[in-house]
């Protein structure tokens, strides 16, 4: 017997309260999942898009303490590298505002005038940020984490672990989706936080927090936008099935399979609008921004970054297909670049529908060996 | 007090308690009282001895019936319900990626004991369980016997007055399952837990058990105290000694004493008949003096018990035999 062995001893302490199971089952899982290589390199990378963005809002806001707002147009409407990424000066341009024939582009004089096109090019900017990069880095990371949850706990029989004790199926749920909901922010809410205090620190004045403060409420609702779908899909998958290895596959084939359906019904469509002569010179035509009728521009490589940040006005009729275009536009409802109910409601309704439907398998599943 | 605990109730009541899965009937109107001690549950597999350990612990609905645990109802109070329990499941469970003391203090705070003191309370019960330092290793590399100390471990960190046990000597060497049913006589006759031990292994139950219930076929088949369930039909005494036993038996029988030689686990015994109205002191005398004739040095004499494993075995055929749903009540 050892000596530090004091026998069976009485426990008479307080407990917490029941709900503090779900708290114990997230923060317990976020520290194993967290002990993945492959998790930890891949929130890094996660984080890299970040540095490229946080350089457009330095670009930007030097443009502005220095007066040269226009400048900043001109020099990425001739293709330098204004920000030093590339990409990101059309995108600045294009929150700007278009040159038209002869005349100069829209300069911002007055302070009022600078804040509202410092709203628009930062919310465009952290727009696309949540949309382009860090979405599909999610579904990556999601991929990594939520295929064990729940399919290795089943696996496992952990689930005697949980339901002997004070854990309802409801502890249970929230405390596996805290785990992703962390991942989530990891990879979308933090970095896009950081990129508007970043843009704060290098803006001329500490009141730009004041005049922006409703956009770490936006990133924060958008992150939601994309947390409930996302992770309710991903803990269904992980329920349906012990192993790991489906529940991974089923997760990454639902993104890409439906990625690769709304781009053909896209194309279908844009193939039978075109006419015959616009069809022919579809891949030849020059990125000009906005317009009313600018589907031609769906095939360049800018579009994917502008339709990100909203600058894409035309409705895309099959966003509610995939999860990952729904969430997009979703999030651009929600940056208030999207205001016309007929181009979000679908993917809102989608969206919704995946979340119900998810949560109810969800439900069914967890305490499915209970029943057996 | 609809959901408050009662110290004064009993630990597990079931009145007729009727679960089916789909067609099959997996209690089948089950009634049983589980009272302060060590209570065995014995049956043959499938008998139902899982679910109801589970109807204990609220995780199936009923088709009817009752059940009261410290006065309470788990289906409709079950985190109060599992407060008070502590379960060693069957089936290997664990959390994967967690070691031995990171799942008792994971089971520990699930139970709602704040972290810091959910580690110190691991150790000391792992401490008591006897687990070394193999606690620090990822559960997945350890062996039976150490998942077995784990997994009791887990069941009474948070110091649950009713611990039910299934199968919890599987596995365990016997150097091992001597200690964990040292561990559980302790548990109940010092700290004065409850414990409804769920196994196969009948000699454990006859070993540490003040009564059994047995079940099959979703039925209660048998129920008492260890005493009344392993008493011979007819009063007998055990006679254990050195020298020609079976001397001993004939010379008794030639004496119009009931006798006869019988094989035990510790050896030749000889049985002799100690009708109620029977002087025991006088029929002592007689034995021996019939040993000392015969040259027999007397062990012990004590009253004779029947194996729990012939009891069990009988009471299961007897029920066969006569398909009765009716209790075999232990002969009083």
């Amino acid at each position: 017997m050892p000596l530090h062995d004091v026998g069976y001893r009485a426990w008479k302490g307080t407990r917490r309260p029941p709900g503090s199971a779900a708290f114990v089952i997230a923060t317990t899982g976020i520290a194993l999942s967290w002990k993945s290589r492959w998790l930890r390199r891949a929130v890094l990378f996660a984080w890299s898009p970040a540095l490229a963005f946080a350089m457009s809002f330095f670009a930007f806001e030097q443009a502005v303490e220095e007066g040269r707002l226009s400048m900043l147009e001109v020099t990425a409407q001739s293709g330098r590298n204004l920000d030093g990424v590339g990409v990101l000066g059309g995108l600045l341009v294009n929150a700007l505002g278009r040159p038209t024939d002869g005349e100069p582009a829209y300069l911002p004089g007055s302070v009022e005038e600078i804040e509202q096109t410092r709203r628009t090019v930062w919310s465009r900017l952290l727009l696309a940020f949540m949309r382009a990069p860090q979405a599909v880095l999610l579904a990556v990371v999601i991929g990594l984490v939520a295929p064990t949850l729940i399919s290795r706990d089943m696996r496992a029989k952990a689930w005697l672990v949980y339901f002997t004790r004070p854990v309802s199926r409801r502890d249970y749920i929230l405390g596996k989706g805290a785990v992703l909901a962390g991942v989530v922010a990891m990879v979308t809410l933090l970095p896009a936080l950081g990129l508007w205090f970043v843009g704060v620190l290098v803006s001329p004045s500490v009141n730009v927090a004041w005049a922006t403060a409703d956009l770490p409420l936006k990133v924060l609702i958008s992150s939601l936008a994309v947390a409930i779908p996302t992770v309710l899909l991903a803990l269904a998958y992980s329920a349906i099935t012990t192993e790991t290895r489906i529940a991974g596959f089923a997760w990454f084939a639902t993104w890409v399979a439906c990625w690769i359906t709304h781009s053909a019904l896209g194309a279908a469509e844009l193939m039978a609008d075109r006419p015959s002569p616009e069809a022919q010179s579809f891949f030849s035509e020059p990125f000009d921004g906005p317009g009313e009728d600018d589907r031609h521009d769906r095939s360049r490589p800018m579009h994917w970054l502008g339709r990100a940040a909203g600058l894409d006005s035309s409705i895309d009729h099959w966003a509610w297909v995939s999860p990952y275009h729904s969430i997009g536009v979703v999030q651009a409802a929600i940056f208030g670049m999207e205001k016309r109910p007929q181009a979000f409601l679908p993917p809102l309704i989608s969206l919704a529908s995946i979340s119900a439907v998810s949560l109810v398998l969800l439900l069914r599943r967890v305490d499915a060996p209970l029943r057996s | 007090m609809g959901n408050a605990v009662s110290s004064d109730a009993c630990p597990v009541v079931l009145e007729d308690v009727v679960k089916r899965y789909g067609t099959r009937t997996a209690l089948d109107g089950v009634s049983l009282t589980v009272e302060p001690g060590i209570t065995g549950l014995v049956g043959p597999n499938g008998a139902g001895k899982s679910t109801l350990v589970r109807t204990v612990l609220g995780l199936v609905r009923l088709a009817s019936g009752r059940v009261r645990v410290f006065g309470l109802d788990p289906q409709k109070s079950p985190h109060q319900v599992r407060q008070q329990v502590g379960v060693v499941p069957e089936d290997e469970s664990a959390v994967p990626g967690l070691t031995g003391v990171g799942m008792v203090r994971y089971a520990a705070r699930l139970c709602g004991i704040p972290a810091g003191e959910a580690l110190r309370r691991a150790h000391e019960v792992l401490d008591w369980c006897d687990a070394g330092q193999e606690r620090y290793r990822p559960l997945e590399t350890f062996s039976v016997g150490t998942r077995q100390k784990v997994a009791f471990a887990a069941a009474i960190v948070h110091d649950p007055p009713l611990i039910i046990l299934d199968e919890p000597t599987n596995g365990l060497d016997p150097i091992e399952r001597k200690a964990m049913l040292g561990r559980l006589v302790t548990l109940a006759r010092d700290h004065g837990k409850t414990i409804f031990l769920c196994t196969h292994v009948l000699p454990d139950v006859q070993a540490i058990c003040e009564r059994a219930i047995v079940l099959a076929a979703g039925r209660v088949r048998l129920t008492g105290t260890i005493d009344e369930l392993t008493r011979p039909a007819l009063p007998m005494h055990r006679v254990e000694g050195t020298g020609p036993l079976e001397q001993l038996a004939d010379s008794l029988a030639e004496a119009g004493i009931a006798a006869s030689l019988v094989r035990t686990s510790r050896g030749p015994a000889v049985e002799v008949a100690t009708p109620v109205d029977a002087d025991t002191a006088a029929v002592l005398r007689s034995v021996c003096e019939h040993a000392r004739h015969v040259g027999v040095g007397v062990r012990s004499f004590e009253p004779a018990q029947r194996p729990l494993e012939e009891v069990f075995i009988a009471s299961l055929r007897e029920a066969e035999a006569v398909h009765s749903p009716e209790v075999l009540h232990a002969p009083a």
